[in-house]
């Protein structure tokens, strides 16, 4: 085997473009970018050794994935709706091998680029305030209400059990009213959004909501019309007193694409 | 090369603490299960109230004695850890057992 690594493309995203143009060296580590296309739509490439970005400087990696998150939105802004890549793809060869993989793979990609054309994605995440949510559940609830006033007069160890009993009251209480109110939103983002997933988990959230609990996520492929409407609706329900909501975006629709299984 | 596979390296006081963790975890799992089974017992009109005052203190111990070893030893991320992941592998497979579909989408990614 030889020592040098063979020839690869890194590509960041597929656009709706027939054109070849060069984007710049906007790439990762200054990269220079260019379309490969197969008639009306073109993979976003820069041309590197076919070896994987790897390096154990935090700092260093934080940039790559930067910069991949800048090309894709440079080639969404000029061709609209991308089909994007996650960080770290490398194909295995020239533009031809490029090419020849999408010409394999053109009617998927083009009924993939139809299917996000005009749209983006967002994000919606629904924050809590336990302690709130708490109160609210048994302000409701007589029974809780007599459990906790009782309390303070008991021995120790009794008072102990009956807070405990008191707690899971009220974490049922609380499971209950938090899928009530995950449901609720669900619904109504999918009056609005073309397609809705629930995210099982979020890797990070600001400061802001660190203190809250999160009730839901959702990821939204929203047709960009319709963004103004689901942005008032969720306005409406952040006014709300123990609810509040986080949305952001636009971002490219990671979520709703997969790219997987094609081939690469 | 056979050297090399062995070269695993460990650190002391990480496997300590992991394995300590992990230990204090499983006792606040079935900490709280006997807690629920108490108060289960409570409710079904099973014990005096002397047995309740006195089933009560023992837990207050217990609680205070896992709550001891979690300070002293630095525990209190390693077994707050420990639960979550639980969580999540047991969040995993309920999901399957009871949308089978949402773990055929997943054989399919496959």
């Amino acid at each position: 085997m030889s020592e040098t690594a063979k020839e690869g493309r890194y590509i960041y995203s597929i656009v709706s473009s027939g054109l070849e143009s060069d984007l710049g060296d906007v790439g990762i580590e200054e990269s220079r970018v260019r379309l490969v296309s197969c008639g009306d739509i073109a993979a976003v490439v820069h041309s590197c050794p076919a070896e994987p970005y790897v390096t154990k400087d935090d700092e260093r990696a934080k940039e790559w994935v930067l910069e991949h998150s800048y090309v894709i939105d440079l080639a969404t802004e000029r061709f609209g709706t991308v089909l994007p890549f996650s960080f770290d793809v490398i194909f295995i060869g020239d533009d031809e091998s490029v090419r020849g993989w999408l010409e394999e793979n053109y009617d998927l990609l083009k009924g993939e680029l139809e299917r996000v054309k005009d749209r983006a994605e967002y994000s919606v995440q629904i924050f809590c305030d336990e302690g709130k949510l708490n109160e609210k559940i048994v302000a409701a609830d007589p029974e809780l209400q007599r459990l906790r006033a009782g309390i303070g007069d008991m021995p120790k160890g009794t008072a102990y059990l009956y807070q405990k009993k008191l707690d899971q009251k009220i974490k049922e209480g609380l499971l209950e009213e938090t899928a009530r109110l995950a449901k609720e939103l669900g619904a109504k983002i999918d009056e609005l959004a073309d397609e809705v997933k629930i995210e099982k988990k979020v890797s990070w959230v600001p400061d802001k909501y660190k203190d809250k609990m999160m009730v839901a996520a959702f990821s939204c492929l929203v047709r960009h019309d319709d963004v103004e409407a689901l942005g008032d609706l969720l306005e409406e329900i952040d006014k709300e007193e123990e609810s509040s909501i986080r949305f952001s975006g636009p971002w490219a629709p990671f979520s709703f694409v997969q790219l997987k299984g094609t081939g690469r | 090369m056979k050297k090399r596979i062995m070269a695993l390296e460990v650190d002391e006081n990480n496997l300590k603490q992991g394995l300590l963790g992990l230990v204090v975890a499983l006792v606040e799992i079935i900490q709280d299960l006997v807690e629920r089974q108490a108060i289960r017992r409570i409710e079904g009109g099973r014990l005096d109230d002397d047995e309740i005052e006195r089933l009560g203190k023992a837990l207050i111990d217990l609680d205070e004695a896992i709550e001891k070893i979690k300070r002293d030893n630095d525990l209190e991320d390693v077994v707050e850890s420990v639960i979550g992941s639980l969580d999540d592998v047991a969040d995993d497979l309920l999901n399957k057992f009871f949308n089978p579909e949402s773990w055929a989408e997943e054989v399919e990614k496959i």
